[in-house]
C-alpha cells in the first residue's frame, strides 16, 4: 500500500467514525461506536497494524498521523458521552418527576389542650423563681377552703364563693387557695408554693362565666417578704408571660386571706392599654387577686405572724388563652370542638 | 350601689372631673364600674319630675368588708379623704313638741344579742302623698322606686346614711309596746309584700303587744304598714346583728336593701342621727310633727377602738419607708384620731368596724398612699424550683399521647345523671347537694363518657375521624366510704386516622380494636411496664366480645375496646368508636423508674419464619407464649405477620404466620443451634397447643 493510500484511508476513517459519534443517540450505542474505532480489533488498532507496509522512513510520521487521530476520536467520544449522559439524566429526572403540590400523608398530629399548655407555660415561669408545684385536691373541706382563710361564718363575702356542697363538710373547691393552710400546718417557712387546677362556682355558664375554671395559686412565707416581693413577682410573671412591655396594675381589694389585698390588671393585650371592647375602654384586664396573708391565716396554722410574713396571689387561667388568642367565649374550652382546638 | 353625683356634691365638694373623681375612688379599692347619665326627659319617664336634679349616677361595686360605703354620705368620706378635702355634714336637731315620744311608746330589747341599739320616735298629723321632684329623682337614680313620702323618707334617709329605717303607722301596733324578741316556735307573720311568712326562734321580729310586727332589719309587717290613712309615724332606726340577719334574710329567701347593710354591718353610731334626719323630713314634706325626744335603747354603747401601729412594721410589711407622722396624717383623713407616740395610738370611729387589729391600719395607709408608690422587688428563692411528682407523670402521660397523635381534650367534671349511669358505677357516684340543675348534679366516675360526648358532638360538625384524649380527675366514694378523686388517662378513636390517605387503602389506619390497643401498648412501653396480660372485660360500656381488661403485676390498669352498641346510640355515633381508660395511680405505681441499659448483642441475627396452624378460638398469647418458652434464652423476638382464616384450612381454624428472631449476645449462632431451638418450639406447639406446623421453614 502507497503512503497517499493509507492516508487517505485515515482520513476516510476518521471523518466516518466523527458523524458515527455525533449522531449516537445513547451512551450505549456510543459504547459500540468507541469498540468498532477504537477496540483491540478496531479499524484504527487495524489501520496501525498495516504501518509494517510502509517504507520504514514513513512509518513514524504515520504512527503520528493515526495517534493524534486516535486521540481526536477519543476526545470526540468523551464530549459526545458528556452531552449524552446529561440528556439522558434529565430525561430520566422527568420521568420520576412528582407533582409536589399534591397533599403530604400521614397520621393525623393532635395539640395540647390550650388551658393545659398555658398551665405548662405558667409553671415554667413559677420553677424558674423557685416555686415547689404541689398537687391539690379538688374536693375539699369547707374548712380549707373558707374556714382556714379567714372566712368569718356567715360573711357576705362568701355570696361571692357559692359552692357546691357534696357534704356538710366537703364542698368542690371555689379556690386553690385552699391548698394554703393545707400545706402550712404541715410545714416550716421558708415556703414557695404553687398550685393549679380546677375550681367550681355555682354560677350559671354563659360566655364569661362558668361553673368550672381553672387558677393558679402562689404564696410565699418568709422573714422579709414585703408587698414591693408580692409587685416584683407578679411584674415578673406578667412579662414572662404576655410580653415585655405588659405593665402590672395594683388596686385595693377584699378577699379574707390577705391584707393590705389587691386585685391585680395587666394592659390589655389587644389595645396595648388604649382602650377597646375587649377590655371595656379602660384599658386593663382583670387577671386576679393578690395581697399579704393576713396574720390570722398564720395564726390558725401555727406561724407566728410577727416573725413571718408572705404574700399570695390567685390568677384565673381561662382568661390568660382567652387574651392572648382573642378568644370570645369561655365555653370553647371545654366544650372542644375539634375546629377550635386546632386553631390554638 | 347606685348614686347620683349631685347628691354626692351635697357633701364633698371637689374641682376634678367625674371620671377623674370615679378613677379616683376606683383606685382607692371603690371601683365605679359604670356612669350612666339620667337626663330630666328620663326621669320624668320613670316617675321624677322634670323639676329635680338630674345627671350623672355611679354604679359603685362595694366590697363585703365595707358596709359603711353603702351610702351617699359614706362615698363622700372616702372621696373627702382621697381628695383631703372636708365632709359636710349637717346633723339634724327636730326640734319636738310634746306629749314626748317616751310617753307615747315603750322599747324593751329582749335579745340584746341581737339587738345592740333600737330607737324609736314619732312623728305626728302626717299627710301621706307624693314625695317632691327633688326626692323622687334621687331615688330613682338611685334605683328605687318612689311610693309615697312617707315610705320615700326612709328609703331616701337610708341611702343618704347607711341606717335603714322603718315607719309603723303608730295607731296599728297594740299596746303602746315594741319588744324586740325571738320569734315564738311556729310563730307566722305576713311582710308587706304580701307574703306569709313562717318564722323560726333564731330569727329576731320586732313585736308589739300581741304579735310580731316586722322581721327585723328584714321586711316590715303588712298589719302596721303605712298606708293612705296613717296619721302617725313611729320610725324605727335600729342597730342589728349581722350574722343574725343575714340567717334570716337566707332563710327567708328575702334580700333587702335593708338586710343587704346590716348584713354588712351599720355603723351604731348613727342610728339617732338619721332618725332625727327622717323626722325633720317628714315635718318638712309631710306636714308631720315631730314629738319631743327619741326613744333610744342602747344596752351597751359601743365605744371607737384603739389600736397600736408600729410605723417601722408598717414599712417593713410593704417594703417602703414613710414618716410616721406622714401615716398619721393619712389614717386622719380617714376619720381616725392619732396620738404620735411610738406605736402610734390610733382610735378607730365606730363605722369602720372592719378595722380591729393594726394590719387594718396598715391597709388603710397603704390604700389610701397608693399601691403605685410600692417599688417592685423579686425576693430570692431558698430553693430550686421543683415540681411535683403526680404532675411529672402527666406531663410523661400527655406526651406519650401527644405523640401517637392523639388531640387532648378537656371536658367537665359536673355532669348530667345520665353520663354516669352507662358506667355501671352508679352507686359509687359523687353526687352535689345543691346542684344548679339536676342535669348539673354528679361528678365523673369514667372520663370515657365524656370522650364519647367530645366525639358525638365533633361528628355533628361533620369532624368524623377522631383520636382524642383526657388526663383528668374522677370521683368516686371508695369501698372505705372516703371520696377518691385521683387522676384517670383516657383516649377516644373514630374513623381513619390519617391525615390524607389519598391513593392509599384508608382502612389501614382506621380505628379499630387493635389501632386501640397500638396505642395503649405503645404507652405501656414507653412506661417500662412490660409483662401485662389482656383478657376479656365485663363492662357495662364496651362490647361485651370486642374489649379487654389490662393487668400487670395483679393489678388491672384499665379496660380498653370497641364501645358497646347502644351506648354508642344514646351518643349518636355513627361509626364504631373505640375507646381506653386506665388507672393513673396504677400505671404511676407500676411505671419503671430507672432504666439500665443493657449491652446492645453485635453478633448477627438469624432469621426464621414459622406458619401454626391452631383452633380459631386459641389466644394468640398462648401461642406466643409457648414460643418465648421453648425458644430459649436466644430468641429475641416473635413477630406476627399474618393471621388467616378461609380455605385451604378447615373450619374453626386458623393460621399464624410468624417471624422470629434468635441472637446471642456472646456469639454468633450457627444455623445447627438454631435449627435445634425450632424443633424445639414445634414440638411444644404441636404437644401443648395441638397445633399443626405448616410447611418447611
Ligand atoms: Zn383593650
Amino acid at each position: 500500500m502507497s503512503e497517499t493510500g493509507v492516508r487517505d484511508s485515515l482520513d476516510e476513517l476518521k471523518t466516518a467514525a466523527k458523524s458515527s459519534i455525533a449522531e449516537a443517540s445513547s451512551l450505549s450505542e456510543l459504547a459500540d461506536i468507541e469498540t468498532t474505532y477504537l477496540g483491540r480489533k478496531g479499524q484504527l488498532t487495524q489501520l496501525l497494524r498495516g504501518v509494517g507496509e510502509l517504507p520504514p522512513e514513513e512509518r513514524p510520521t504515520f504512527g503520528r498521523l493515526v495517534n493524534e487521530a486516535r486521540a481526536g476520536l477519543e476526545q470526540a467520544l468523551a464530549d459526545r458521552r458528556a452531552a449524552l449522559a446529561e440528556t439522558e439524566g434529565a430525561q430520566r429526572l422527568r420521568a420520576e418527576a412528582l407533582d409536589v403540590t399534591l397533599p403530604g400523608r400521614f397520621y393525623t398530629v393532635g395539640r395540647q389542650h390550650p388551658l393545659s399548655a398555658t398551665m405548662d407555660r405558667i409553671k415554667r415561669i413559677f420553677l424558674g423563681l423557685g416555686y415547689e408545684i404541689v398537687d391539690s385536691p379538688e374536693i375539699e373541706r369547707y374548712h380549707y377552703n373558707f374556714e382556714s382563710l379567714n372566712y368569718p361564718e356567715e360573711h357576705p363575702a362568701m355570696d361571692e364563693q357559692m359552692s357546691f356542697y357534696v357534704t356538710d363538710d366537703l364542698l368542690l373547691r371555689t379556690q386553690t387557695t385552699a391548698v394554703q393552710a393545707r400545706i402550712m400546718e404541715s410545714r416550716q417557712p421558708p415556703l414557695r408554693i404553687c398550685t393549679m387546677g380546677r375550681c367550681y362556682r355555682s354560677d350559671e355558664v354563659d360566655a364569661t362565666h362558668s361553673h368550672t375554671f381553672h387558677q393558679v395559686d402562689c404564696f410565699a412565707v418568709d422573714e422579709d417578704i414585703t408587698f414591693a416581693d408580692l409587685k416584683g413577682t407578679l411584674y415578673n410573671f406578667a412579662r414572662e408571660m404576655f410580653g415585655p412591655d405588659t405593665q402590672v396594675r395594683f388596686r385595693p381589694d377584699y378577699f379574707p386571706f390577705v391584707e393590705p389585698g389587691a386585685e391585680v390588671a395587666i394592659t390589655c393585650v389587644i389595645c396595648g392599654g388604649e382602650g377597646c371592647g375587649v377590655c371595656k375602654s379602660t384599658g386593663w384586664l382583670e387577671l386576679g387577686g393578690a395581697g399579704m396573708i393576713h396574720p390570722n391565716v398564720f395564726r390558725q396554722v401555727g406561724i407566728d405572724p410577727e416573725q413571718y410574713s408572705g404574700f399570695a396571689f390567685g390568677l384565673g387561667i381561662d382568661r390568660m388563652p382567652m387574651m392572648m388568642y382573642r378568644i370570645d367565649d369561655l365555653r370553647l374550652f371545654l366544650e372542644n370542638d375539634i375546629r377550635f382546638l386546632r386553631q390554638v | 350601689m347606685k348614686l347620683s353625683v349631685e347628691w354626692l356634691k351635697e357633701f364633698v365638694g371637689f374641682d376634678c372631673s367625674i371620671d377623674e373623681l370615679a378613677k379616683s375612688l376606683t383606685m382607692a379599692g371603690l371601683e365605679v364600674e359604670d356612669i350612666v347619665t339620667y337626663s330630666p326627659d328620663e326621669l320624668a319617664r320613670l316617675g321624677g319630675g322634670r323639676e329635680g336634679p338630674s345627671g350623672p349616677v355611679f354604679d359603685v361595686k362595694v366590697t363585703p368588708n365595707r358596709g359603711d360605703w353603702l351610702s351617699v354620705i359614706g362615698v363622700a368620706r372616702e372621696a373627702a379623704a382621697i381628695l383631703a378635702t372636708k365632709l359636710t355634714v349637717s346633723e339634724a336637731t327636730a326640734e319636738g313638741a310634746p306629749p314626748p315620744t317616751s310617753s307615747a311608746i315603750e322599747v324593751t330589747i329582749v335579745a340584746p344579742d341581737l339587738c345592740r341599739r333600737y330607737a324609736a320616735g314619732l312623728v305626728r298629723n302626717v299627710t301621706i302623698k307624693e314625695s317632691p321632684d327633688w326626692l323622687r329623682n334621687r331615688l330613682i337614680m338611685a334605683g328605687m322606686r318612689p311610693i309615697n313620702n312617707i315610705v320615700d323618707i326612709t328609703n331616701y334617709v337610708m341611702i343618704e346614711y347607711g341606717q335603714p329605717l322603718h315607719a309603723f303607722d303608730y295607731h296599728l301596733l297594740r299596746g303602746a309596746e315594741i319588744i324586740v324578741r325571738r320569734a315564738a316556735p311556729e310563730e307566722v307573720m305576713a311582710t308587706i309584700d304580701g307574703q306569709q311568712r313562717e318564722l323560726s326562734s333564731d330569727m329576731l321580729m320586732i313585736a308589739d303587744r300581741d304579735r310580731a310586727v316586722a322581721v327585723a332589719g328584714v321586711m316590715g309587717g303588712a298589719d302596721t304598714e303605712v298606708a293612705e290613712t296613717t296619721r302617725d309615724v313611729l320610725i324605727e332606726s335600729a342597730n342589728f346583728d349581722p350574722v343574725s340577719i343575714r340567717r334570716t334574710s337566707k332563710t327567708l329567701g328575702l334580700t333587702t336593701e335593708s338586710s343587704y347593710r346590716f348584713e354588712r354591718a351599720v355603723d351604731p353610731s348613727i342610728t339617732v342621727a338619721a332618725l332625727k334626719r327622717a323626722a325633720e323630713l317628714m315635718r318638712d314634706l309631710a306636714d308631720g310633727e315631730i314629738a319631743e325626744g327619741v326613744v333610744d335603747a342602747y344596752p351597751a354603747e359601743i365605744q371607737p377602738l384603739t389600736i397600736e401601729l408600729r410605723p417601722e412594721r408598717a414599712n417593713k410589711l410593704l417594703g417602703w419607708n414613710i414618716e410616721p407622722c406622714e401615716m398619721a396624717q393619712l389614717l386622719q383623713l380617714l376619720g381616725m384620731s392619732v396620738r404620735l407616740n411610738n406605736p402610734l395610738q390610733v382610735t378607730v370611729p365606730t363605722f369602720r368596724s372592719d378595722i380591729t387589729e393594726e394590719i387594718d391600719l396598715i391597709e388603710e395607709i397603704a390604700r389610701l398612699h397608693g399601691f403605685d408608690k410600692i417599688e417592685t422587688t423579686l425576693p430570692e428563692s431558698p430553693s430550686q424550683g421543683r415540681e411535683c411528682e403526680v404532675n411529672l407523670f402527666e406531663d410523661r402521660l400527655r406526651q406519650l399521647l401527644l405523640r401517637c397523635g392523639a388531640q387532648e381534650v378537656m371536658t367537665h367534671s359536673i355532669v348530667d345523671s345520665s353520663l354516669v349511669e352507662r358506667t355501671g358505677l352508679a352507686e359509687r357516684v359523687v353526687h352535689i347537694r345543691n346542684p344548679l340543675r339536676e342535669d348539673l348534679s354528679r361528678l365523673r366516675v369514667m372520663l370515657i363518657p365524656g370522650l364519647l360526648e367530645t366525639l358525638s358532638r365533633n361528628a355533628a360538625f361533620g369532624a368524623k375521624d377522631l383520636a382524642i384524649f383526657e388526663i383528668g380527675r374522677v370521683y368516686h366514694y371508695g369501698r372505705d366510704g372516703l371520696i377518691a378523686q385521683n387522676r384517670s388517662v383516657a383516649g377516644a378513636l373514630i374513623g381513619s386516622q390519617w391525615a390524607g390517605a389519598w391513593n392509599l387503602d384508608r382502612s389501614a389506619l382506621e380505628a379499630d380494636f387493635y389501632l386501640c390497643k397500638g396505642v395503649v401498648d405503645a404507652l405501656l412501653d414507653s412506661l417500662e411496664i412490660r409483662e401485662r396480660e389482656y383478657t376479656a372485660a365485663q363492662s357495662p360500656l364496651l362490647h361485651p366480645t370486642r374489649s379487654a381488661v389490662v393487668r400487670s403485676g395483679g393489678a388491672e390498669i384499665g379496660i380498653l375496646g370497641e364501645v358497646e352498641a347502644s351506648v354508642r346510640e344514646s351518643f349518636d355515633l355513627r361509626g364504631r368508636p373505640y375507646v381506653f381508660e386506665l388507672d393513673f395511680e396504677t400505671l404511676r405505681f407500676q411505671a419503671g423508674r430507672r432504666r439500665v441499659y443493657r449491652p446492645v448483642a453485635r453478633y448477627p441475627a438469624i432469621y426464621r419464619d414459622l406458619s401454626v396452624v391452631v383452633d380459631e378460638d386459641r389466644p394468640y398469647a398462648e401461642v406466643r407464649n409457648a414460643i418465648s418458652e421453648a425458644g430459649g434464652e436466644w430468641i429475641e423476638r416473635v413477630e406476627l405477620r399474618e393471621v388467616y382464616t378461609g380455605r385451604p384450612l378447615s373450619p374453626g381454624q386458623k393460621s399464624l404466620l410468624l417471624s422470629l428472631a434468635f441472637r446471642s449476645v456472646e456469639r454468633t449462632l450457627t444455623d445447627q443451634i438454631v435449627n435445634d431451638q425450632m424443633a424445639r418450639i414445634k414440638d411444644r406447639l404441636t404437644a401443648e397447643l395441638s397445633a399443626a406446623i405448616r410447611g418447611a421453614e
